[in-house]
């Protein structure tokens, strides 16, 4: 989900994602490299995020970018909204008296 | 994701393998760099920010491995990697896999033959354009089939011609019918033939859609007689005896003597068993005319051939209703047609015939086959597993799941089927070009017999369902294992376990159960063919030689001719040294295809299905002699008896009980034809309305064919019977020595006599006889190789699994000998088990053969399906050869030292 939101952003490189999450959560969520690439790949196998080796704007390199596809938007989507019950559930064990205004 | 997707993904990506393998290290790279870079601004050398990345990188190997998880075909590497090793450790028990590779080529083998006997019989398609449209249509009386199934049995020309004027359903109707003639074909033809020659209407053509390569179909008139000179011929006659001559439409063929002017070459398209009822093929076709073929004299003159074609779109169903409809219509307009219904049937279903039952038996039997064989293997592979549970063991130890031992097993099986297949399929390609050069005449149709593609794919289908329905048991009980046990105890007293042991156990009463089915059909066939072949004919059946002559009505144009000829012939034959004695006759056993009314005194008849009817026949008066038919009383023919003097006749024994039972038959009257009362249409049946005297009682003989008894018999002689004495004759020759071998010179007599005069379908006695039982024979044959073949598959199967017992209850068994038990217990305790397991097989393969008796009982002759004698010869022989299969490893056991053994330990 990180990873599809990063995108959201606009394609990206596979060191552009892991330093922006990183950069993002104030190094909190260190990605580990051995686990972005995997994720990278298996969404590209699922057609989430589509890849394409571009030349960098500010250096003489090629690099693979990835970008959001209209399914990767979808399921962005459906993570968020996801993501966001499991959170409130979470925090509704965690602090119930925020729940409650009185 | 769909499933096709992903699969075509993974398959893209085993193809790009290489491609993908440097996209992913380029990407991993790129990264590895930008991080060096950054860490190369934090100050670092540009070696330790290099190392620095590759730190906070991790394992670039591991990623690799992982991201090529993801694209990779795993399955499909993994399966290659499993066939590779269950090649490995096939290779490494060549004993084993030759065993078991064997065992399922014999069983896969003989699938695959009798599967293209299948496919050369009933699925391939005909070679006509829609050959679904293409219907026989068959003449019934009161529900069954005229003639029989080895007729042609169609209805009259008259009936075929109000069909074809009044259904909805058909394109075309067409009725014709094959002759044999005397064909000869000119100065540069070679010698004249016998040939079976086509009467055929131009449509006959036109219904299978055959279109001539060369002139034009008959014309309408040319079916008209006189007009009807004209002739078709076929492809490989033109090349054989005209070379292919370019300008051969206009030429003369002379059929009977009389030119016919050829006016097309046909393709080579109808094949032979398209007339399976006649043997040989038809290269000759004529138009199909007789001055009263079209009048209502022909209405009850049934048994042509008759073929249709279906309007596309109509079903049999719809067309069997048209014109049975329309013959309930007949029934009631013609009294000729009382009774008289119609069956259609699909042409495509008619080239099995008679062999459908055998068909069905040898595929249930080839089926046991396999079965047997595939039982073998799979008491092979666990007997094999069970010796292996501590390799299998070491590897579930060394972290395999239960799931990969499967399929590693499964895959040796898979592996296993494979060869199997392969051998069999080289093993049935044998079989078969041994088949095709010694089938009997009546199987031609096995002549295109070969392997095609459905065999393939059939034999292929077998083989993988057999390594997964054979190979799945002794997988899943081989891989239960208990892992610390097994490795403690080395596999030195494991006993296999409970599950294993009793499935091995019932697939051996399994195994013993079907070849007692096959050793039961086996039996009851050979019994029933040498039945058949000792028959008693009623004449002495060695050394007798027979010749088919046809005398042309041209050149022979009155009885009288004929007569003079076949008198000189005989004469001649009788000349031949070697020959001891030769009639000239239109009967003779096993069948005599002529039946004639008659009018006996004492059996006054007023209605037409009472009016006797009996084999007849016309002969000289050397047949009794000849054939070696034994005189019971009265007189026998004799010289003297000819134009002049009173006309007599010879009745068989049976002839006599029917209609003479308690009476002296001799000098009294007979009337050959149908009574005086009956109306037929003149010229509708052969009538002879002269009167003969009785003059003796010869013994019965075969008339009806081998299977059938006697029918009651009247033999007259052709010179007094100038209306039946016809132009067709056969000619039978007893000789002193081996017949054939004086074929040459009577060939040379008839020429001398008449030059154009083939001496056709000759064939000794013994080989009718054969050729009689040929389907039979070939069945038997096939049947107990199968039972051979199924009974060693069982024997094999049960010393298998014996000795592995005997192995298993070593040390119980030495203990037992320690203890004083005595050597014959011992073996009793061995032999126990093997014959308990035979006893269950062959009461459940009684109860089999018991239950399926009605594949074998249409082929049986003079034993019953469930004949005692065989059940129980059958289970007694399964149970002795059981007996010495389980007495061998009970030998071994009786070897055992018990010292050693228990030390051992």
């Amino acid at each position: 989900m990180l990873i599809l939101r990063t995108l959201l952003f606009g394609p990206a490189h596979g060191h552009q994602i892991a330093k922006h999450i990183q950069r993002t959560t104030e190094g909190v969520l260190q990605v580990e490299h051995g686990s972005l690439y995997p994720a990278l790949h298996r969404m590209e196998r699922k057609r989430w995020i589509s890849a394409k080796w571009e030349t960098a704007k500010d250096r003489n390199r090629e690099f693979k970018y990835y970008r959001l596809t209209q399914a990767g938007r979808k399921q962005l989507v459906r993570e968020t909204s996801r993501w966001k019950q499991l959170a409130s559930a979470v925090a509704t064990v965690m602090w119930p008296a925020l729940e409650d205004p009185s | 994701m769909s499933l096709w997707h992903s699969l075509r993904l993974r398959l893209v990506a085993l193809w790009q393998r290489p491609d993908r393998e440097m996209e992913l290290d380029r990407e991993l790279e790129s990264h590895l760099d930008l991080e060096a870079e950054e860490q190369l601004e934090s100050g670092l050398s540009p070696q330790e920010a290099r190392y620095a990345a590759q730190r906070t990188f991790g394992n670039t190997t591991l990623v690799r491995e992982e991201l090529h998880a993801i694209w990779q075909t795993i399955w499909l590497e993994r399966l290659a990697s499993h066939i590779k090793y269950a090649a490995r450790s096939l290779r490494k028990n060549p004993g084993f896999t030759a065993i078991a590779v064997l065992t399922l080529a014999l069983g896969i083998g003989a699938n695959t033959a009798i599967f293209s006997a299948i496919d050369a019989l009933m699925l391939r398609p005909l070679p006509f354009s829609s050959p679904d449209q293409l219907v026989r249509i068959y003449s019934t009386k009161n529900g069954t089939r005229i003639g029989g199934l080895a007729s042609a049995g169609g209805p009259s020309p008259m009936d075929v011609r109000d069909f074809a004027q009044l259904n909805h359903s058909f394109q075309k109707i067409v009725t014709y019918d094959t002759w044999r003639k005397n064909v000869s074909f000119g100065s540069s033809g070679g010698e004249p033939e016998q040939m079976r020659v086509g009467l055929v209407p131009a449509a006959y053509f036109e219904v299978l859609d055959v279109h001539p390569i060369m002139g034009r179909l008959f014309t309408e008139e040319e079916n008209q007689e006189g007009k009807n000179y004209v002739a078709a011929i076929s492809a490989r006659l033109w090349i054989d005896r005209y070379a292919g001559d370019s300008a051969i439409l206009g030429r003369k063929i002379r059929i009977n003597d009389e030119p016919y002017t050829i006016v097309a070459v046909m393709p080579d398209a109808i094949p032979e068993w398209m007339e399976s009822w006649r043997p040989g093929l038809v290269e000759v076709w004529t138009p199909f005319a007789f001055s009263d073929l079209w009048s209502e004299a022909s209405r009850a003159t049934r048994g042509y051939c008759a073929l249709a074609r279906l309007k596309p779109g109509v079903s049999l169903e719809q067309g069997q209703e048209d014109l049975s409809t329309i013959a309930a219509g007949l029934a009631a307009a013609h009294p000729v047609d009382q009774g008289v219904g119609v069956l259609v049937a699909r042409v495509s279903d008619t080239r099995v015939g008679e062999l459908r039952p055998m068909l069905f038996l040898l595929m249930g039997a080839v089926s046991l086959i396999l079965l047997i064989a595939s039982v073998n293997l799979a008491n092979l592979l666990l007997a094999r597993n069970s010796a292996r549970q501590r390799e299998l063991a070491v590897r579930a130890a060394l972290g395999a799941g239960r799931g990969g031992l499967v399929r590693q097993l499964l895959a040796e099986t898979l592996l296993l089927s494979l060869i199997g297949g392969a051998v069999g399929l080289a093993l049935a390609q044998m079989g078969l070009a041994v088949v095709t050069r010694t089938h009997p005449e009546r199987l031609s149709q096995l002549a295109s017999m070969d392997i095609d593609w459905r065999v393939l794919a059939f034999t292929l289908l077998v083989s993988l369902a057999t390594s997964l329905l054979f190979g799945v048991a002794p997988a899943l009980t081989g891989t239960r294992l208990n892992l610390v046990d097994s490795l403690k105890q080395g596999g030195r007293s494991a006993t296999s376990g409970r599950p294993a042991r009793r499935l091995r156990n019932l697939l051996v009463v399994t195994e013993m159960a079907m070849s007692l089915m096959l050793l039961v059909g086996a039996t009851l066939l050979v019994r029933s063919i040498i039945g058949l072949q000792h028959q008693r004919l009623g004449i002495r059946q060695d050394h007798l030689l027979k010749g088919h002559i046809y005398i042309p009505g041209v050149r022979y144009p009155n009885p009288g001719a004929i007569t003079s000829f076949c008198d000189q012939f005989g004469a001649r034959v009788r000349a031949v040294p070697g020959v001891i004695d030769s009639t000239i006759t239109t009967v003779y056993p096993p069948n005599d295809g002529w039946t004639q009314m008659l009018g006996i005194p004492g059996h006054p008849v007023t209605r037409v299905q009472d009016i006797p009817s009996t084999q007849f026949g016309v002969a000289d008066s050397h047949f009794l002699r000849t054939l070696g038919i034994p005189l019971i009383h009265g007189r026998d023919f004799a010289e003297s008896d000819g134009v002049a003097t009173p006309p007599v006749a010879l009745i068989s024994e049976g002839f006599k009980r029917r209609y003479f039972p308690t009476e002296d038959p001799t000098g009294r009257q007979i009337h050959i034809g149908p009574p005086p009362f009956l109306q037929i249409a003149p010229g509708a049946n052969i009538t002879d309305s002269a009167d003969v005297t009785i003059i003796g009682v010869m013994g019965d003989f075969k008339n009806a064919g081998l299977a059938l008894p006697s029918e009651p018999q009247i033999t007259v002689l052709y010179s007094q019977h100038p209306l039946v004495n016809y132009g067709f004759k056969d000619v039978v020759i007893r000789t002193a020595s081996e017949p054939r071998l004086l074929l040459p010179e009577i060939r040379r007599q008839l020429h001398e006599l008449d030059p154009d005069m083939p001496f056709a379908e000759v064939q000794t006695m013994d080989e009718i006889v054969e050729a009689q039982t040929g389907g039979q024979r070939f069945t038997t044959i096939l049947l107990v190789s199968f039972a051979v073949a199924g009974l060693a598959l069982a024997v094999v199967g049960i010393y298998g699994v014996i000795s592995f017992l005997v192995a298993q209850r070593k040390q119980e068994l030495a203990v037992r000998i320690a203890l004083g038990a005595s050597r014959a217990h011992v073996l009793w305790l061995v032999l126990k088990q093997g014959l308990e397991m035979a006893t269950f097989g062959a009461v459940i393969g009684l109860l089999g053969a018991w239950a399926t008796q009605k594949l074998t009982s249409g082929l049986l002759f003079g034993v019953s399906p469930v004949d005692p004698v065989t059940f129980a010869g059958a289970a007694f022989f399964l149970l002795a050869v059981a007996g010495i299969a389980s007495a061998i490893p009970g030998a071994r056991a009786l070897g055992i030292d018990p010292a050693r053994t228990l030390r051992q330990d």
